[in-house]
């Protein structure tokens, strides 16, 4: 489709200057190393997934960097690099979500949960609760002195154990007679109940064993020779709780016992396979409501593309004009709605549209008589849903035009002029094509984001008005996303994500069928590319 | 962690990212067909070979304990670039709005006495609970935060919070506040205060507050009639919250109590009772009758009431400071009776510590030692004056307005934090919604939304 | 209406009523940018309104409020846990260097899908628009892990044999490099598409001929494109700048620590309590907030018409 209007260019000819090369391969191995690095933390960091990227694209740049053929790829690559890993791996993340259990009660790993129940431990019956007072020596080592309440005084040691203080071999400083513990043990020197709070973190990290008990610091004032109640054994994948003799196999997110119960505790994340989106197609709240929903959704967004567009066309022809007074004042004026965050405008608009409060109904109602019930009604939600869009959006069509307008010749309407072609006619035959065509894709991108523009619809109207009767608890105003997203966050127990991340699949889906077909029946984008 | 590495290898990179489209400024023919094959490979270069030691650092959580402790004796002055999360050694403490500021004031108090560095991050309210699970688990979270109690419900069963042990200070809260904190049996937070919806009245317009709902609604109904106000009483549209009491006062519920631990029982749906459907009947009449309007919302009520356009409203202790500075005459008084008494929902704020705190054990005791006493309680109040659930300073307090949110609130019901609650809020949001828009019976209205909400916490 | 230059008035032919039909034009032209400024202002009228009450609502009936009050103001001015000028620079760091970044990169690539035929180009352009149209709901998640890891892999300085030891950019969590990286990488997509319809219209004849006069590639496209593509880098330039600047979702994710938030993090703060939604400070902060933005435009602006006097070269 494309050949004719340009000819390529010869990819080869003279040799480059030998430095050029070796700089270039100088550049490429410091990209290599440092890509290597960076991969290596994040696989550490448990994003397999992120690494394989990261060094995909990072082999794909040397050899785009290397092989001549290629050349016209190398100006491409810093930015393919950043969209890959920007963009493109976050959906790849959202692709794997939708096979695993991620939801309000599945969030951390699996090597999480198992440290959470390694960290219980229980006291067996003989063991009282002790009182500790801490020990530190100047290299910031620490012993702890215990005493049971039967006045049995013991020694807490990193290195030797538990040892009763009477068999403890060191020498002891003098007896404070306030709490009747010596001063110091060899260079240990004791810490006051508030100086102990310093090193309270360092304390709970002691590890000082007695036997199978472990010496735990449960409070300032407290701590208890415990023994740990679950261990996990990685080869054979079980949870054993020591305490009831249970084992829990690993299922499904969650530690199951053979008898179906579940170990206390939150579950983790686990690769459950497609049942999200069995769900999604499953769900009759789904499948009942997609229909009026897709159809509104459409229309939304191709609506609200069309109104932006007009206007900011519309006022880019305005502004373009020289001899427009104060046009820099204007068109400043004109772009302000873009220069504050959406949520806050939405939330403005939501208040001026207050049928009975907002101000808008009451000029209304002043020169009309008129209210418009504005979120009671679904029609008038739906206008006041697009007109609030409208708002929103124009200014970034208008910045756009009015760049784009700058890309057509002057020469075109100096010559349509002399031919008698008039105003309108000119607009019809040179600036609405040519503008097309440079904005025809911003357009499609416009589209597919107001197709997914979630913000706008929870914030002005939370898909409201209900309809009444209906099956499914959809909105008048509500677009799939709001939709199906509400139903994923509110869902019996909580924020499924996974089941989100299966809807954003379903919904990209049907947005890049759309755009495909778009690219495919126009024409005008056939050429351009 | 403070690394180096040779000849800049990262700002290089970058550069010669951009560079290698144009390498050189002379002028060199492009592009270079017959390069030779490559014969550098990555490992060779030295900068490879000195970054190693980047990952090899493992994060701070993970060095042995006795490397946290500063070395030096005397190092108290907390870390001069916060990290984002909590550090071992760095108290660390998330909290909203004025809390923040209040615990910043109560941290410093505590670095001074007790040697260690506070660190307070003020979040956004809801953004507390959001990131927690997020940043929580990725090691960046902190070690403290200061929530509302019905977040338990999912923070418990994403399991990012620890449990607590008040210990013998437990005796000194007012029990409402443990028993919010306690999930599943188990206590997970220290409550610092509670708050509950009550009547405010206008007393230039009504001397007297209102002893019964349909006092209320009489006089209401008189000063709309005489012209005197825009609205007599005020309820904002697509507020479960705010009309709790009115559903719990015509014998209505949510959920109804398990019958053998008398926790929520997500299986007893309640909007669709006999009670449940008399309090949609009733918000239908006052709608039809044209007490309560369509299109009035929160900011709507707080305007009319603070300009003396309405005469009652029923909400929490956080709108005081708007009544207090817009100068009109307003009293606080408990929520009137109705067929039953109205019951409110009583949320309680308190401390959690996370179950990924690098200083789990300080956390609790900073707690339980410094924050549970007389002096940490009055500087919370202060900065935030909800009902205090601390005994002690809940009998020295006089304040008559708070002395009507708490009566109030002794009749409440916490709110449920079963993480079933989510599902309740959309549906019964929509029947409140259909109902002032007198577009559904309201009988229709709320059985639908209470199948619906039976149809959701079903879901596997 | 599409005199657009003063070659085209050269070009007036004596022809009746013509500077009636000039005048009429240019009268209505003045009447819809009069009505889009009331149109684009309304809103903003009743977040000025909101600043100046002394109640914290959004939704006043009236314009003029009761009462006017700078409290606000004062608050916003006088907060140290609030620093509003640190954020207010944190966003404009952030959105400059993005919007160079973006331009930068997006001129690189527009430049090779322009003048190059290669294979893949097709798919490339349009795999280009089809990925930013996935519904994203997971990629904070995404972004914050790898930036975490980022983090982590990065040294936080580096020596430099002429240099000796610099500091480098931080480029993890909580930092403002991180966050220029995730949002350049987000704007690169339709602004390249933009872009290349853009270089598209400049004559492949200027480069063909600087080509055959033995210049590289590189200096086609410094010295023969980027002059006359002028406008379309400020476009693109300001339209990151503003998308950047206003964004809040991201960034509220990524910065935890206050000395680093952007100025719309800073806000949220004081929407997001549970009942106690401070507008009033919001509104106020909303206000100083955009200034920025508008004097940045008010500036930059005559660059997006700024290609009008080089018309004449393009065609």
């Amino acid at each position: 489709m494309t050949t004719g209007q340009q000819e390529a260019p010869r990819v080869s000819g003279a040799s480059s200057p030998v430095m050029s090369v070796i700089w270039r391969l100088i550049a490429l191995a410091f990209i290599d190393a440092i890509a290597i690095v960076f991969a290596y933390s994040f696989w550490s960091g448990g994003l397999a997934l992120a690494a394989v990227v990261l060094l995909v694209v990072t082999a794909a740049i040397n050899v785009v960097f290397l092989v001549p053929g290629l050349y016209p790829l190398r100006w491409i690559s810093p930015g393919v690099f950043l969209l890959m890993l920007m963009v493109v791996y976050p959906v790849m993340f959202t692709v794997y979500a939708a096979f695993t259990n991620y939801s309000a009660q599945h969030i951390l790993s699996k090597q999480q949960v198992v440290e959470r129940f390694e960290r219980q431990f229980y006291t067996p019956e003989d063991q009282a609760s002790l009182t500790w007072r801490a020990f530190r020596s100047p290299a910031d080592e620490f012993l702890i002195w215990l005493e049971d309440p039967t006045g049995r005084q013991l020694i807490g040691d990193p290195q030797r154990g538990v040892i009763p203080a009477d068999d403890y071999d060191a020498e002891f400083g003098q007896i404070d007679q306030a709490d009747g513990l010596p001063t110091r043990i060899d260079d240990y020197v004791k810490l006051s109940r508030i100086e102990s709070f310093r090193h309270l973190t360092a304390l709970s990290r002691l590890d000082i064993r007695d036997e199978a008990a472990q010496l735990r610091i449960v409070s300032l004032d407290r701590a208890e020779l415990g023994i740990q109640r679950y261990t996990y054994d990685p080869a054979r994948d079980v949870l054993t709780d020591h305490l009831t003799d249970t084992e829990y196999e690993s299922r499904r997110g969650f530690f199951v016992a053979e008898d179906g119960l579940r170990a206390p505790g939150p579950g983790f994340v686990d690769v459950i396979g497609p049942d999200n989106f069995l769900r999604v197609v499953h769900d009759h709240r789904i499948r009942d409501a997609f229909f009026g929903l897709f159809v509104w959704n459409f229309a939304f967004a191709f609506l609200s593309v069309a109104f932006t567009f007009a206007l900011g066309l519309a006022l880019a022809l305005v502004f373009n004009d020289q001899r427009l007074p104060l046009k820099g004042i204007f068109r400043t004026l004109a772009i302000i709605p873009y220069t504050i965050p959406g949520f806050i405008s939405i939330l403005v608009w939501a208040g001026l549209l207050n049928p009975t409060f907002g101000p808008i109904n009451a000029f209304l109602q002043e020169f009309f008589g008129i209210s418009p019930p504005w979120f009671a009604d679904g029609t008038l939600a739906k206008s006041a849903v697009l007109m609030v869009n409208l708002w929103l959006g124009y200014p970034y069509m208008l910045i756009v035009t009015l760049g784009a307008l700058q890309s057509i010749p002057g020469d075109l309407y100096e010559a349509a002029e002399i031919d008698g072609a008039n105003v309108f006619q000119r607009f019809k035959t040179i600036t609405l094509p040519l503008l097309l065509v440079a904005v025809a894709p911003l357009l499609i991108g416009a589209f597919a984001f107001n197709f997914n523009n979630f913000a706008i619809i929870e914030l002005l109207t939370a898909g409201g008005p209900a309809n009444p009767n209906a099956v499914t608890p959809a909105g008048q105003t509500d677009i799939l996303i709001s939709y199906s997203y509400r139903l994923a966050f509110a869902s019996g127990r909580g924020q499924d994500y996974a089941f989100a991340a299966a809807i954003s699949v379903f919904i990209f889906a049907i947005v890049a069928m759309i755009t495909l077909v778009n690219f495919r029946i126009s024409r005008r984008l056939e050429n351009m590319i | 962690m403070k690394l180096s590495i040779q000849l800049g290898a990262l700002l290089v990179a970058f550069a010669m990212l951009f560079a290698a489209c144009q390498p050189g400024a002379a002028p060199t023919p492009q592009p270079p067909a017959d390069t030779p094959a490559p014969v550098d490979t990555p490992a060779q270069t030295p900068p490879a070979a000195e970054t190693p030691p980047a990952e090899e650092t493992p994060p701070a959580e993970e060095t042995p304990p006795a490397e946290e402790t500063p070395p030096g004796e005397e190092t108290p002055e907390p870390s001069p670039s916060p990290a984002p999360g909590a550090e071992a050694g760095t108290l660390t403490i998330w909290a909203a709005g004025e809390t923040a500021d209040a615990l910043t004031d109560i941290g410093a108090t505590f670095t001074e006495q007790y040697d260690v560095p506070v660190q307070v991050y003020e979040l956004g309210f809801g953004d507390i609970r959001d990131q927690l699970l997020l940043r929580g688990p990725a090691g960046e979270g902190p070690d403290i935060i200061v929530g509302a109690h019905d977040w338990l419900g999912q923070l418990t069963a994403a399991g990012v919070v620890e449990p607590l042990d008040l210990g013998a200070k437990e005796d000194q809260f007012a029990q409402v506040g443990v028993d919010a904190f306690t999930y599943d049996g188990t206590l997970y937070g220290m409550p610092y205060g509670s708050e509950a919806i009550a009547l405010y009245y206008n007393r230039d317009l009504v001397p007297e507050p209102p002893a019964t709902w349909d006092e209320l609604k009489e006089t209401a109904r008189q000063l709309q009639e005489d012209g005197t106000v825009e609205q007599g009483y005020c309820l904002q549209k697509g507020d479960p919250y705010h009309s709790y009491p009115i559903l719990t006062g015509h014998g209505g519920y949510i959920f109804g109590p398990d019958p053998e631990t008398g926790a929520y029982n997500p299986d007893d749906v309640g909007l669709d009772s006999p009670g449940g459907l008399a309090y949609g009947n009733e918000l239908n009449d006052l709608v039809a009758e044209g007490l309560l309007r369509d299109n009035v919302d929160y900011s709507a009520c707080i305007t009319m009431m603070t300009e003396g356009r309405a005469a009652f409203w029923m909400t929490g202790p956080w709108a005081l400071n708007d009544f207090r500075t817009s100068g009109v005459n307003y009293g606080v008084a408990p929520i009137p009776m109705m067929e039953e008494q109205p019951r409110p929902f009583v949320g309680v704020q308190g401390m959690m510590v996370s179950s990924f705190a690098p200083n789990m054990l300080l956390a609790q005791s900073f707690l339980t030692e410094f924050i549970a006493t007389d002096e940490g309680m009055d500087a919370l109040y202060e900065a935030d004056p909800r009902l205090p659930v601390w005994l002690p300073l809940a009998e020295r307090v006089e304040d008559p307005d708070t002395a009507a949110f708490t009566e109030s609130a002794s009749h409440g019901d916490p709110m449920p934090a079963i993480p079933e609650m989510s599902a309740v809020w959309e549906h019964w949001t929509t029947a409140i919604n259909l109902v002032f828009e007198q577009a559904q019976d309201p009988d229709e209205a709320f059985e639908a939304a209470a199948e619906r909400i039976r149809e959701t916490i079903a879901q596997p | 209406m599409a005199s657009r230059s003063g070659k085209v008035k050269r070009v007036r032919r004596p022809e009746l009523g013509l500077r009636a039909r000039r005048r009429i034009s240019i009268l209505f032209k003045v009447l819809v940018a009069i009505a889009t400024a009331i149109f684009a202002l309304i809103p903003v009228a009743f977040v000025i309104t909101a600043a100046l009450n002394p109640l914290n609502t959004i939704t006043a009936a009236s314009l003029l409020p009761t009462r006017i009050t700078f409290e606000h103001f004062e608050t916003i001015f006088s907060s140290p846990s609030h620093p509003w000028p640190t954020w207010i620079l944190n966003s404009a760091t952030v959105a400059g260097i993005t919007a160079v970044v973006v331009t930068a990169l997006c001129a690189l690539a527009a430049y090779s899908f322009s003048r190059f035929r290669f294979r893949g180009r097709r798919a490339g352009l349009i795999s280009l628009v089809i990925i930013q149209l996935f519904p994203n709901m997971l990629a904070m998640v995404a972004l914050f892990l790898l930036l975490q890891a980022v983090g982590q892999a990065m040294p936080t300085s580096a020596v430099v044999p002429v240099l000796g030891e610099i500091e480098l950019p931080r480029l993890g969590l909580n930092s403002l490099g991180g966050l220029i990286l995730i949002y350049s990488g987000g704007a690169l997509g339709f602004n390249t598409w933009l872009m290349k319809a853009y270089f598209d219209t400049v004559p492949y004849d200027l480069d063909e001929s600087a080509l055959v006069d033995g210049a590289s590639h590189t200096q086609v496209f410094r010295m023969v494109v980027l002059p006359l593509v002028r406008p379309i880098l400020a476009v693109i330039g300001i339209l990151t700048f503003i998308g950047t600047y206003s964004d809040f979702l991201i960034a509220r994710i990524m910065l935890s620590s206050p000395e680093n938030y952007t100025v719309a993090v800073g806000m949220s703060l004081f929407i997001t309590g549970q009942f106690t939604q401070r507008w009033g400070v919001f509104a106020a902060a909303a206000v100083i907030s955009a200034l920025p933005i508008v004097i940045t435009f008010l500036i930059l602006q005559r660059q997006l018409i700024g290609g009008l006097a080089q018309g004449g070269v393009k065609g």
